[in-house]
């Protein structure tokens, strides 16, 4: 009876170590990254992960209307540099979480942060 | 003993798969309502709009509704020489014929105009040329000749009757300020038409929730931070409902440190300064949402109150330029202000 109990035991903490064990890699892995998905004209062209960036890392996207310059850094991203006029995109700034993208219409560029997994996700940004 | 320990494992065993049924549930679940979400990215209308409806007929009904913007776009387009505007802007006050869409749209915005004693006023549109606004190539105008142009600005002097429009000459309207609120309620009734009942739109930073999410949770909307940081002011929870802002930071030019934003006071002719650097409207109709955060923008704080307690049919909420909130009693329980705006005073305005 003793022994039966301890099987039971170990097996039930087993199973339930391993499951809590999935549980966290699962959020870590969430946790841990800042995905920012680069598309032109709908079309994803890059993505980064921002928190695997050691270092700033600089390059140019070529659009219809010209060029814009975009900077990543260890967990943010912004578009620091455009050719045209309205300069929208740069005013934009910085992003390191999901929401409100950064937009170039003129080149249709458009920088998405993807949201975290937290508690309360936000759906939309109104701006 | 023999007995006790085959119930024990078949316990474990139980135990285990009932973990696996678990897991794997959850992500079959997961993955069956992603499948039936289709997500769609235009450009148009001068911006970006994203199209997420929910549902097995989600992929028909977001081309359906892509099609149903582009036609509307080349209706209400300034830009586009043959759209209704562009041939009414062209006219020389003669009265021209135009869509269905148009006039129905015209029709709301001018009730806007009137109502709003004209802080909405579609006429504004060669002042915001003039300031850049159109084109990027900004330039604070003269005076005199602002107050050229504010002659010619006056929504009395659009007349709408049927489908006929005519304004007096020197005049130029522009539909900008609520093109694409009517837009979002066109894509509504697109969805609903291809049986959808769940379903969000961004237009450009206008959104609009058809039902409430699967889940049946509702829509959870942030309002961007109007201080050009990348938080939220908060967020707010709709279903059914759109929820528009207008803020100075979405189009705007620096001269020698001054901050000059696109949306014009038709009083004036000059960047509204009314002490709101953020106005969201949540209602019912994006027509109305949009015409109204524009609207509420320029009254400002006092008017805008007043304003609501005469029409209501809406809620608002105020961003002031000393990080301030202000917002009407019916979002109470469905706003939840963030830090650091959550520490600022915050004012709910009662009928």
């Amino acid at each position: 009876m003793k022994k039966t109990s301890f099987w039971v035991i170990l097996i039930a903490v087993v199973a339930l170590l391993s499951a809590l064990a999935l549980v966290w890699q699962h959020h870590q892995a969430k946790a841990d990254a800042v995905i920012a998905n680069i598309y032109q004209d709908g079309e994803l062209i890059r993505t980064i992960d921002l928190n695997k960036l050691t270092e700033p890392e600089t390059f140019t996207v070529t659009g219809p209307a010209g060029e814009n310059e975009i900077v990543a850094e260890p967990g943010r991203i912004c578009v620091s540099h455009a050719d045209c006029p309205d300069q929208v995109c740069v005013n934009m700034g910085w992003r390191s979480e999901g929401g409100f993208p950064i937009v170039c219409l003129p080149n249709k560029l458009v920088i998405e942060i993807e949201s975290s997994a937290d508690a309360n996700p936000i759906d939309g940004v109104v701006g | 003993m023999h007995l006790h320990r085959a119930s024990a494992l078949r316990l474990a065993a139980l135990l285990l798969s009932l973990l696996f049924l678990c897991a794997c549930g959850n992500g079959t679940t997961a993955q069956e309502t992603a499948e039936q979400r289709t997500d769609k990215t235009i450009f148009a209308m001068d911006t970006v709009m994203d199209l997420s409806p929910y549902g097995e007929n989600s992929a028909a009904a977001a081309e359906a509704a892509a099609e149903r913007i582009q036609q509307l776009e080349k209706l209400f387009s300034v830009t586009i020489e043959t759209s209704d505007i562009a041939r009414v802007n062209a006219a020389k006050g003669s009265p021209v014929e135009v869509s269905d869409d148009t006039a129905a749209l015209l029709q709301t915005a001018l009730e806007y105009c009137e109502k709003t004693d004209g802080a909405l006023d579609l006429s504004i549109y060669p002042v915001l040329k003039t300031w850049g606004f159109t084109t990027g190539e900004y330039q604070v105008p003269d005076e005199d000749v602002i107050q050229s142009l504010l002659a010619n600005v006056d929504y009395q002097k659009i007349q709408l009757t049927g489908d006929t429009v005519q304004i007096a000459e020197g005049m130029e309207i522009d539909l900008g300020s609520v093109a694409k609120g009517y837009t979002g309620d066109q894509v509504m009734e697109v969805f609903r038409e291809n049986g959808l009942t769940s379903g969000m739109i961004s237009l450009g930073g206008n959104v609009q929730t058809l039902g409430t999410k699967p889940d049946g949770s509702n829509w959870r909307i942030a309002i961007q931070d109007p201080e050009g940081g990348e938080g939220y002011v908060g967020v707010v929870e709709v279903a059914d409902q759109a929820v528009i802002t207008s803020g100075g930071y979405e189009r705007f030019f620096e001269e020698d440190g001054v901050t000059y934003w696109h949306i014009i006071d038709p009083a004036t002719g000059a960047p509204a300064r009314s002490g709101v650097i953020s106005a969201t409207i949540v209602g019912d109709s994006g027509a109305m949402c949009d015409a109204l955060s524009t609207a509420l923008f320029i009254m400002g704080p006092e008017r805008a109150e007043t304003f609501w307690r005469t029409y209501g049919g809406f809620d608002y909420l105020l961003v002031l330029e000393d990080g301030s909130l202000i917002y009407s009693e019916g979002l109470q329980g469905r706003f939840t202000p963030m830090e650091p705006w959550s520490n600022n005073s915050i004012t709910v305005v009662s009928k």
